[in-house]
């Protein structure tokens, strides 16, 4: 190390160093060390058009890696195909390098790129266009999504060969008016879906049915493209692939790509208080690491979980470093910003202007920023698949890298920093989806009979069609005339499902500090808590005030203070049973389940304000906003009075909460859902029942189905838990089963299991 | 599949809360954007279009028209069937797909059916069954001889009107927007409007939109007989869906030499959703399609700020003489088919006849009056706009199409108007300053710096266009100087009350000249 200087000439005398740091080594738990992987490559291959391999190597690409050469055979085979390998793998040429080539020798053909958001999109445009560009062809690659001006779309619909879009835009945009697509669909060869992962759940289960639709549509102008898809690591890539699109794949996993050393660091903070065991807050401790990271000249990656958390790290980071760095090269990103603001940083990021970045997990997506040399995680991610994709953005691949796990106080965090080997032997979640749920289904029916007449004998999804087609027309939705199903409402159906659970509609925050600017957004879930009136709201590590909240208006005025405190805002959630539908006693009476209507309702109630820094808190407020109101569906059991009576309050509360843990594992098994679709809440005395409880609700307005599901397998899913807990290697709890110890308690594992045998006891 | 059937039925009780929350979505939308939705979601233009309409019923409405035959296809033969399918249209926008011999309905002698088998409503309206090789739908056609008022108008003004309209076709039809040049006036012989080639067009349909589901159930269409010296209305209507196809045919037989669609908005809807219609069943898109007069453009442009909304019926009362009573709204039409297609009354549909009717005669009623405009009537045969807000519109609108010496008598009765509304004395002075008329110009300037002057939060714009001239032109800084100092009190007026970067930027630049300006006196004062 550069005494002078204290910069690190490279990454290896820096973690050198840190090995050598006693204040810091007692605070890692685990080492985790992955070698260098040396590249694999393949020649390109014979048939490959000599323009696209000129271009490739005025890029500086001689060879292929492995698995692009594997996924280029597969397609030429006329496979569709699934691609899995990590961050920055080269996994888009796997798919840009097939449709390219078709387009070389056939400029009528057209390819539709599917991306879950629009930055994604909007990058691999710049990449296609550069490359059609460097061959000098005329390959028309266009973004088509809610920006696009209607004087492009035009254009777009005749003349564009790669069509870059997202499923919402498909669903609302493209479909409906299909018939202006004719170009296109008529001459579709290639459908590229990227980030497959992020299409799991109740979202997945959406797009699966809009995937049904284009399939359709494409059957009607006479043609059958392939899927060229590509996931983050997942544990079941090529299932999910064929649940989603509903064909039969061929995957491709084998990685040639190089990598440097990659160093896995598990850190806690130090115990502040033994008494208490309280330990150092992991947000200083985060700074810390990546203050030291940032002085020694390596381009860093900070990971937080929420918003508040990543503007706080980002302003102790920049005055940190403000002697070595202009604020201009630490940036924030999260959503929220503007997306000129994203651009103008993912570009910084690229050309190494801006040598720290502080996000949410907005850039766990394959937003291209180029690689980065370490990684500090704020905290577990929440999954594994997360956590190895936050790491992955940092690893390049020549040299090392490394990625901190900073754990939180939570005990799920704590439990991962002491069990290393956990977490390293899970495997990644898996993707999963049910594009059958009949009220998913059915709307996707609806669209899809606005968008073509359904004929007898047509399929769509798992469930017999005919008796849906009638459901529908007795309902008057559809007409039937001759065997044939007609849409005959007036309205727009597709306008009335979104495929996704977040309100769309955001907050727009205008400063007015000089005159009147449009700062960034907030969703409309988040605004409650962080811009009241009164919050601080932090932009890019600026504080501002918010003066006026125009609720009804979507509307935040603020101006810019500065203050030595942030702003916490409390959250008042309360679930108030509506209506009960049904209800069963299990034979034995000790539990007794229900089904039927909920309300969860959110409602801020006071701000504290937190001095930055100490987090002492200095002061509090009241806030003044209405209700947020989920009316869903949902279904609980409760246990009875004997049972509560058999042990004590604490006893029941440890079971409970073990239990409840258990099923939020086992639910989305059984509902092929993703965890986030479905929320389970213990109540020791619920005011409904006035016993202890387990709710169960669909994460979404009006309901998706899934609680309903649950009720009728109540059974199964207790006996299932009850085996879990029993079959769990773990002494005393684990995440896996009831949870942690530090949150279940010692005995929260035989607790857990005593409550459901002796549930099951008494109906025998 | 039981258990599939229970699921259903447990559905059924969320679809009812489901459809409640869409009827009350709808009702939103529908208060919200009025009839608007109906006629071009993707149009932002697609504004006021038809609305809540009056008219009398149709018994009334064909009582009082003694001259309208109303004929049933077995009692009138129809010659001009064969003319008008004997060639392929260039101007069809829709050929027939591959393998789709389109031998319409019309190409060879229809059996004329009689009303048997019709709801005894329908036969009542004249209605009948057409039959062709793409199958059977409904048509009721009437006659009205070219003499017939509708209006303020006689339906024959059209013949000699009709080549007038031209600059506005131009204007529609040009992939840019470049303003028609006089030149354009002498249009050739076969971009010339001639009467009987247009086809004045109107649908009704099944929804809200242009996407894939919105079915028209029912297509107006009228145009000029020239041989017999009528004008034909003819309204095609499926009986359900599954004859679709047939109507679509016969129409494409009805476009042959057709150059023009008449309509209001059918550039962002009716043609939309029609071409839709065609691809959907087979047809693909070639070549251009037909022109364009859709008159919800010029109507904008003339009557925007002078009537309370740019809907057909507004027009209709307040411009063109026509009153329509007890007119079944358009935005009820999807509903009152939804409600024949279950039952299969006929009369469901009585109102959606009349209305429809009404609007095509509307459109031939608008031809006319646009007509007239372009041919220089205002301030001659016809009476002068008495708003002089509308008679900056008109005039400038002429100027835009080609009609720039009836725009100068308009722009000469404008400036002698004597009037408070002063609205129109800006864009009036921008448009001899862009003539390099500036004594015009600077006189209107003078009257709009009045006006200015005398209200509570006025614009400067006028003040400082003065500053310019006299500096400028006039070369006195004096006077340039006065009405600098003058646009600075309205400005700082203003920026009293609202702050911004531009009412800053303004005030910047004013005092800009007002320091140029000192200067130059200052230097007057030296030197001489």
């Amino acid at each position: 190390m550069n005494p002078l200087t204290g910069k690190a000439a490279t990454m290896e005398e820096w973690l050198d160093h840190l090995r050598g740091s006693r204040e810091i080594m007692e605070n890692v738990t685990h080492w985790h060390t992955l070698p260098a992987r040396p590249a694999r490559t393949a020649p390109f291959p014979q048939m490959l058009d000599p323009r696209l391999a000129a271009a490739l190597g005025a890029k500086g690409i001689e060879t292929l890696y492995t698995h692009q050469a594997a996924a280029f055979r597969a397609v030429e085979e006329g496979r569709h195909v699934v691609t899995v390998t990590p961050t920055a793998s080269g996994k888009t040429l796997c798919y840009n390098l097939p449709v390219l080539q078709c387009l070389l020798t056939e400029p009528s053909a057209r390819a539709l790129y599917l991306f879950p958001t629009k930055a994604l999109a909007q990058d691999q445009v710049a990449e296609l266009q550069a490359l059609a560009d460097a061959m000098e062809v005329d390959i028309k690659t266009h973004t088509y999504d809610g920006d696009t001006p209607p004087t492009v779309r035009q254009v777009i619909r005749n003349a564009g060969h790669i069509v870059v879009t997202n499923p919402d835009m498909l669903h609302s945009a493209i479909l409906p008016h299909h018939t202006k697509w004719v170009k296109l669909f008529e001459n579709l060869k290639y459908i590229v879906i990227d980030e497959l992962h992020a299409y799991r759940g109740v979202f997945g289960s959406h797009v699966a049915n809009v995937i049904r639709r284009l399939k359709r549509i494409c059957r009607f102008y006479g043609s059958a493209p392939q899927f060229l898809c590509a996931s983050a690591t997942i544990a079941n890539p090529r299932e999910h692939a064929e649940r989603l699109v509903e064909e039969s794949f061929a995957l491709v996993d084998d990685n040639g790509a190089p990598a440097g050393e990659k160093h896995l660091v598990f850190y806690n903070p130090p115990v502040v208080n033994r008494q208490l065991g309280i330990r150092r807050s992991s947000v200083l401790e985060s700074q810390k690491l990546a203050a030291s990271l940032l002085r020694s000249g390596i381009q860093t990656i900070v990971f937080a979980r929420s918003r508040v958390r990543v503007e706080l790290l980002l302003t102790y980071l920049q005055e940190l470093t403000k002697r070595e760095f202009g604020s201009k090269s630490i940036r924030g990103y999260r959503g929220g910003y503007l997306p000129k603001l994203r651009r103008e940083i993912e570009k910084g990021l690229r050309s190494g202007e801006i040598r720290g970045v502080v996000s949410t997990n907005a850039l766990e997506l394959g937003i291209d920023i180029g690689q980065l040399q370490a990684c500090v995680l704020n905290g577990y991610p929440g999954s594994i698949a997360s956590t190895w994709q936050q790491s992955g953005r940092a690893g390049r691949r020549h040299g090392s890298s490394v990625t901190f796990l900073v754990a939180s106080s939570n005990p799920l965090d704590q439990y991962l920093i002491q069990h290393p080997d956990y977490f390293l032997g899970m495997p990644p979640e898996e993707a999963r989806i049910h594009p059958d749920n009949l009220l998913i289904l059915l709307d996707h029916i609806k669209c899809a009979a606005y968008e073509l007449p359904f004929e007898s004998g047509d399929t769509f999804g798992g469930e017999k069609l005919v008796d849906l087609l009638e459901f529908l027309a007795e309902e008057k939705v559809l007409h039937e005339t001759a065997g044939r199903w007609y849409w005959m409402e007036q309205a727009f159906p597709a306008h009335g499902i979104s495929l996704r659970s977040a309100a769309q509609e955001n907050f727009v925050i205008i400063d007015m500090t000089d005159g009147h600017r449009v700062l960034g957004e907030v969703d409309r879930f988040g605004a409650p808590t962080l811009i009241h009136e009164e919050a601080i709201y932090l932009h890019e590590g600026v504080q501002y005030q918010v003066e006026k909240l125009d609720y009804p208006e979507k509307k935040a005025y603020v101006r810019e203070v500065n203050v030595d405190y942030f702003t916490d805002a409390s959250l008042a959630v309360e679930l108030k049973v509506l209506h009960v539908d049904k209800e069963r006693e299990s034979p034995g009476g000790a539990i007794v389940r229900q089904y039927g209507e909920l309300m969860v309702t959110a409602k801020p109630t006071i701000f504290k304000k937190m001095r930055l820094r100490t987090h002492e808190n200095i002061g509090s407020g009241p806030i003044h906003l209405p209700e947020e109101e989920l009316h869903t569906s949902g279904y609980w059991f409760s246990f009875s009075e004997e049972e509560a009576a058999a042990r004590s309050a604490n006893d029941m509360q440890s079971a409970l909460l073990g239990l409840a843990n258990v099923l939020v594992h086992l639910a989305p098994l059984h509902l092929m859902c993703d965890p986030m679709d479905i929320c389970v809440v213990p109540q020791v005395k619920a005011v409904h029942t006035k016993r202890a409880t387990i709710y169960f609700y669909d994460r979404y307005p009006g309901g998706i189905g899934l609680s309903q599901r649950l009720y009728e397998k109540h059974d199964e899913l207790l006996a299932e838990a009850g085996r879990l807990i029993e079959g769990c290697g773990c002494l005393s709890g684990c995440p896996a089963c009831v949870g942690p110890i530090e949150e279940v308690g010692l005995l929260g594992k035989d607790l857990a299991l005593g409550l459901i045998q002796s549930a099951a006891g008494a109906s025998q | 599949m039981s258990s599939l059937r229970d699921r259903l039925d447990r559905l059924r009780a969320h679809a009812a809360s489901v459809k409640e929350a869409e009827a009350a979505f709808r009702e939103a939308a529908e208060s919200s954007a009025g009839a608007d939705a109906r006629h071009g979601s993707e149009s932002a233009g697609a504004a006021d279009t038809l609305g809540a309409q009056e008219t009398e019923r149709l018994q009334d409405a064909l009582g009082a028209q003694s001259d309208v035959r109303v004929v049933p296809e077995s009692g009138l033969p129809d010659e001009a069937a064969g003319e008008r399918t004997a060639g392929q249209s260039k101007a069809a926008a829709v050929e027939q797909g591959a393998g789709e011999r389109l031998t319409d309905a019309l190409g060879e002698r229809l059996p004329d059916r009689t009303a048997n088998g019709l709801h005894p409503a329908l036969s009542a309206l004249g209605v009948t069954e057409v039959a062709g090789e793409a199958g059977c739908f409904l048509r009721r056609r009437a006659v009205y001889p070219l003499e017939h008022r509708h209006g303020h108008y006689v339906l024959s003004e059209l013949t000699s009107g009709a080549g007038r309209l031209h600059p506005i076709a131009a204007r529609q039809n040009r992939a840019g927007r470049a303003a028609v040049s006089a030149s354009d006036a002498t249009a050739s012989v076969q971009e010339r409007i001639e009467a009987h080639r247009l086809l004045f067009l109107d649908t009704e349909t099944t929804g809200l939109g242009v996407g894939t589901g919105n079915l028209p159930f029912m297509i107006g269409i009228g145009y000029v007989d020239h041989g017999e010296r009528t004008f034909v209305v003819e309204q095609l209507l499926i009986r359900h869906p599954g004859e679709e196809r047939a109507m679509l045919a016969y129409l494409l037989g009805r476009f042959a030499d057709v150059t023009h669609l008449v309509t209001y908005n059918g550039r962002s809807f009716d043609w939309p959703v029609l071409t839709s219609r065609f691809v959907l069943n087979g047809w693909r898109p070639s070549g251009e399609g037909p022109g364009h007069l859709d008159f919800l453009h010029p109507a904008r442009a003339l009557w925007r700020n002078t009537l309370p909304s740019c809907k057909l019926s507004r027009i209709e009362e307040d411009r063109l003489g026509i009153v329509r009573s007890e007119d079944v709204p358009g935005s009820l039409a999807p509903e009152l088919y939804m409600r024949y297609l279950s039952d299969g009354d006929g009369s469901h549909l009585r109102g959606v006849y009349v209305h429809n009717e009404r609007d095509i005669l509307t459109l031939a009623s608008l031809a006319v009056h646009f007509g007239g405009l372009l041919e220089g009537r205002l301030g001659a045969q016809w009476a002068l706009p008495s708003e002089p807000e509308e008679l900056y519109r008109t005039a400038a609108w002429l100027e835009e199409h080609g009609g720039a010496s009836h725009a100068e008598r308009l722009f000469e009765a404008l400036c002698a108007e004597e009037t408070q509304d002063g609205r129109w004395l800006l864009p009036a002075a921008a448009r001899f300053k862009r003539l390099g008329r500036l004594e015009e110009a600077a006189a209107l300037w003078e009257r709009a710096a009045r006006h200015a002057e005398a209200r509570l939060l006025p614009s400067a714009e006028a003040h400082i266009e003065l500053a310019m001239h006299y500096e400028h032109r006039r070369r006195d800084p004096r006077a340039a100087l006065d009405y600098a100092e003058r646009a600075l009190a309205l400005l700082q007026r203003r920026s009293s009350l609202r702050q911004s970067a531009r009412a800053r930027a303004e005030l910047e630049a004013v005092r800009h000249r007002m320091a140029r300006l000192r200067r130059k006196l200052e230097a007057a004062i030296r030197s001489g």
